[in-house]
């Protein structure tokens, strides 16, 4: 079972249209929310008047906290969380001010149409460069780094930059909330990442046990790391279902979305490098300056933390000193995206390889030959310790790859007046860490139902936890059942995000299904009247034979539960990509990704791929189109489809896979991760190529015709 | 990103229709509303009323005329474009150009006359229909009148449709029997808004037409290109007489080479 390329088991619920996804629920007497939002980038509320016909909240109708933030590895953080509505100050366009409730959505828009709110606008910070507030800061440093320069035979270095990205799931985001008056008791549905994070967020703004709230999360359609912390705006709605005692909807849309909701990257960085006489790196120093934002949401702090701890990416290098400052501006908070820092990282330290190896006239693939780390556990200068791997095999592959495609689908001879380039990325990938739980209760007539902590939203848990069970307990995938996203029936757990799902949560369902083995091993023994040994999926003694299923029919059901915790696992791949840029046009075709990733053991292979594709995609569409736009104002001009590029199917080039599997040591299936894979190994590959193609001429991503055109000139 | 309120009507007849539509200017037409709705959605379009014309029978009519003109209805939809065999064979442009709009759900709703009457400056199809000399039929309670596409358009999104009157259809000439053509655009992605896109049809010996999008606000023709082909210049000559003009290097360097890559197809 583990290793099988079993098809989704959700599929067909999901083509037949059978998902419900928030919107689905309608709970009888519901009204629907609308929000005022602040038109400007910066501005002083002085007043706000509301139709008298109107339900409308304010900051001062709601009795809330600012959002909690996580202070990640001592991160020193400025008190600035994100207020739930805005009170006397918006800080970025978009930003909620009030509530406007009615029975229909496009009420509440009409009456938020309303609302009468007087800004004194004041005056906005757009560049990062420019903010003379800082929202947090972390530095590290560890060997001899200043002595490692002054010895360097060649110091290389360069400046890189990633502009905002929006995550832009298919399913915007939204939450229905209820509060039972006798009981005290918030029932909050929401289009989550888990129900966790979103339980103990709103008990912190609400102060509120969190046994007092239970929080549903349906079918949802993606997140990409948009939805582990909730929207201000669901906490403005869960607080006012409680003031107002009746349920209350939000679903956003997707201007909203693209407007208001927490953004990926931006975030800017100059890293230097020194080298000894024969291209071995001796230290690395990197100053990362983070966009964060006009407030700080829960995770805002992580991806630049996370950023900086992978900056050695999988390069030996002995000393390394590392500062992070992140910075307000007047946008709305940055936060987790696919590859949450680690893009970033690998980005920045793959361009300055490439670019340092051109400057000395060094071979680009040398000269990270020379410095690849070969021996595990190892412990980064940052503190990591990576558990296995072989990242020179992970190159070799992409390298072989990449040459077996240089006849096939390239265009070489076509196009003679095109660019040619080729680029090449390495990166590792911090994923699982903490804990998760799971409990599997099989009952007497030979179902399995088993209770994860972890949450689906596209991944395919349904498919993956069930064979991780299934080849354990040797039982059918078909009389498996997964129940997930609810705090009232699943156990409670960290969360869904960072690549962690099979190597912490499915590590998990493992041990629980060991321990329900176990747990049937003493009736087995009376059943067979001797030693029960476990054996070809069923106890064994002597010649008699009894499985699970038969000692639950005699036990009347089994159960059992773990909590599996583990340090974090480190993925790793090599990334490859081929382009041709058009010199009239501008025009960069990519012609062909080759991703080769580690994940350890795979559990389904057809769903690693899936993930590796569609992460290509992500991290191809921040490199061809995807960027957000404010004005000089700080006024969104992204906030629609129509401005915000995404790719379409017929942008996709092929996309060569190839697996390298380094089994973990750190949990019993040998997992690590591979939901971000794809969206950090296409940066920098094709970035690198693009330089390539340019001749050595550095530019930072979107790679748009235009920019190429100008850089050409 | 739902709508501020307003009427709804769904006329039977073109005259019903006109009858709402008289003497007001909050009132607008549905037509496939790939547009109209997402400006409604976004309160961008504030109207009074929306009149709803898809119940209005023969208005989808796509044939060509006894004069041998092509007659596109003003519910002709853009995927009627795009599989008529005629159009195929008569008008190859509008099919060269209807396939690069937007995607196939799109087109199976979007309008041909809707296109025309939003008058975006980066949509493919009036670049196609103003270099093959289209001609609009509008009609109102008054009464009918016909005015060519290149008069019709005023600017970004602004024509001459005058309060009360509806677009009834679209009437395209015939090409003389051995023209070329050949639309080529530069697009971001798949299926979006051209940044430019060039247009051209060549009948050896009798006439050219370049249509330009992205070097002014609208689409327009370029008589300095059309003389250019007409004369046999070299495609690359022709190109550089397209961007005559145009200020921006890039936009202009793009509209050179567009044009130039449409010449060699339609010489080719």
């Amino acid at each position: 079972m583990i290793g099988a390329p079993i098809t989704r088991r959700e599929d067909a619920r999901v083509l037949r249209g059978e998902t419900r996804y928030l919107d689905d629920i309608e709970p009888a007497g519901v009204a629907h929310a609308a929000f005022v939002r602040s038109p400007f980038a910066h501005a002083r509320i002085s007043s706000i008047s509301t139709p008298a016909d109107a339900v409308v909240l304010t900051a001062h109708d709601l009795h809330v906290r600012r959002f909690p933030v996580t202070a990640v590895d001592g991160t020193e953080l400025a008190d600035e969380g994100h207020p739930v509505l805005a009170g006397e100050e918006v800080m970025y366009d978009g930003q909620p001010v009030a509530l406007v409730l009615a029975g229909s959505r496009a009420l509440a828009e009409d009456a938020a149409e309303l609302v009468e709110v007087e800004y004194e606008e004041l005056e906005p910070v757009v560049d990062p460069r420019a903010s003379e507030t800082t929202l947090t800061r972390w530095s590290r440093t560890a060997g001899d780094v200043a002595g490692a320069f002054a010895a360097a035979a060649n110091v290389i270095r360069g400046r890189y930059a990633l502009p905002r990205l929006a995550a832009v799931p298919i399913e915007p985001r939204g939450a229905i909330a209820a509060w039972d008056r006798e009981l005290d008791r918030l029932t909050v549905w929401c289009s989550a990442q888990d129900p966790h994070r979103p339980r103990s967020q709103l008990a912190h703004i609400l102060d509120r046990p969190e046994n007092a709230i239970r929080v549903i999360v349906p079918d949802v359609g993606g997140a990409f790391g948009g939805k582990g912390v909730i929207a201000p705006e669901v906490a403005a709605l869960a607080a006012a279902a409680i003031e107002l005692g009746r349920p209350l909807k939000w679903t956003e849309d997707r201007y909203e979305n693209l407007l208001a909701a927490y953004q990926g990257r931006g975030i800017e960085g100059e890293v230097e490098l020194a080298l000894d006489g024969d291209g071995r790196m001796l230290a690395l120093r990197g100053r990362l300056l983070a966009d964060l934002g006009g407030y700080l949401l829960t995770a805002t702090p992580i991806p630049p933390h996370t950023a900086a701890m992978l900056l050695t990416g999988c390069y030996d290098i002995p000393a390394a000193e590392v500062t992070v400052t992140g910075v307000r501006t007047n946008k709305p908070p940055t936060g987790p995206y696919r590859g949450a820092g680690r893009p970033d990282a690998a980005y920045m330290l793959e361009c300055v390889l490439d670019d340092g190896a051109r400057a000395l006239g060094l071979d680009r693939i040398a000269l990270r030959r020379r410095n690849l780390i070969r021996r595990f556990p190892h412990r980064t200068p940052m503190g990591h310790v990576y558990d296995s791997g072989d990242y020179e095999r992970c190159l070799d592959t992409a390298l072989a790859l990449l040459a077996d495609s240089a006849d096939s689908a390239d265009s070489a001879g076509e196009h003679p007046d095109r660019l040619c380039g080729t680029g090449v990325a390495l990166y590792v990938e911090r994923a699982g860490g903490q804990w998760e739980a799971a409990e599997i209760e099989l009952d007497r007539g030979g179902g399995v139902t088993i209770r994860s902590s972890c949450s689906p939203h596209g991944q395919g848990h349904e498919t993956t936890f069930a064979q991780i069970a299934a080849d354990r307990l040797g039982i059918g995938l078909d009389r498996i059942e997964l129940r997930f996203g609810d705090s009232d029936v699943v156990p409670r757990g960290v969360g869904t995000y960072g690549s962690r799902s099979v190597a912490i949560g499915g590590s998990a369902v493992a041990q629980a299904a060991d321990r329900l083995i176990e747990s049937a091993r003493p009736c087995a023994a009376r059943v067979l009247s001797g030693d029960a040994s476990w054996n070809d999926w069923a106890f064994v003694s002597g010649d008699r034979r009894v499985t699970l299923e038969g000692v639950a029919r005699v036990e009347g059901g089994l159960s059992a539960g773990a909590t599996f915790r583990s340090a974090p696992v480190f993925s790793s791949g090599a990334y490859a990509a081929r382009v041709e840029i058009e010199p009239a046009t501008g025009r960069l075709h990519v012609l062909r990704i080759v991703a080769v990733d580690d994940a350890g053991t795979v559990i389904n292979p057809l769903l690693a791929r899936g993930q590796v594709v569609g992460g290509v995609v992500q991290g191809l569409g921040e490199c061809l189109v995807e960027e957000v736009v404010y004005d000089e104002h700080g006024q969104g001009l992204s906030a629609s489809l129509m401005h915000y590029g995404l790719l379409t199917a017929a942008d996709v080039p092929p996309i060569v896979t190839a697996e390298v599997a380094s089994p973990s040591p750190l949990n019993p299936l040998g997992a690590k991760g591979v939901g971000e894979a794809g969206a950090i190994g296409t940066l920098p590959a094709v970035a690198n190529a693009v330089a390539d193609a340019l001749a050595g001429v550095r530019l930072d991503p979107p790679f748009d015709s235009e920019r190429l055109w100008r850089a050409l000139r | 990103m739902k709508p501020a309120p307003f009427a709804y009507a769904a006329p039977r007849t073109l005259d019903e229709a006109l009858g709402l539509l008289d003497g007001r200017d909050d009132a607008v037409a549905l037509a496939g509303g790939q547009s109209l709705v997402p400006m409604l959605n976004f309160r961008l379009a504030r109207p009074a009323i929306v009149v709803d014309l898809n119940r209005i029978d023969g208005l989808d009519a796509l044939h060509v005329g006894d004069d041998g003109a092509l007659r596109i209805g003003a519910l002709a939809r853009q995927a009627a474009l795009e599989h008529a065999p005629s159009v195929g064979r008569g008008w190859p442009l509008l099919h060269q150009a209807v396939r690069l709009v937007a995607h196939p759900a799109i087109r199976s709703r979007g309008t041909v006359g809707g296109s025309v009457v939003h008058a975006d400056p980066r949509a493919e199809l009036p670049a196609a229909l103003l270099a093959l000399d289209a001609r609009l039929r509008l009609v109102s309670r008054a009464g009918e009148r016909v005015v060519a596409l290149a008069d019709f358009v005023r600017g970004p999104m602004w024509t001459a449709l005058a309060p009360g009157e509806l677009l009834r259809e679209i009437e395209v000439p015939p090409l003389p029997p051995d023209a070329r053509t050949a639309f080529v655009e530069h697009t971001r992605t798949h299926g979006d808004y051209a940044l430019a896109a060039v247009a051209v049809a060549l009948a050896p010996g009798a006439r050219a037409a370049v249509a330009v999008i992205g070097a002014g606000p609208v689409p327009a023709r370029s008589s300095d290109a059309e003389a250019a082909l007409v004369g046999g210049a070299p495609a690359a000559e022709v190109g550089a007489a397209a961007a005559t003009g145009v200020g921006d290097a890039y936009r202009a360097a793009l509209i050179a080479e567009l044009t130039t890559r449409a010449v060699v197809q339609v010489r080719a």
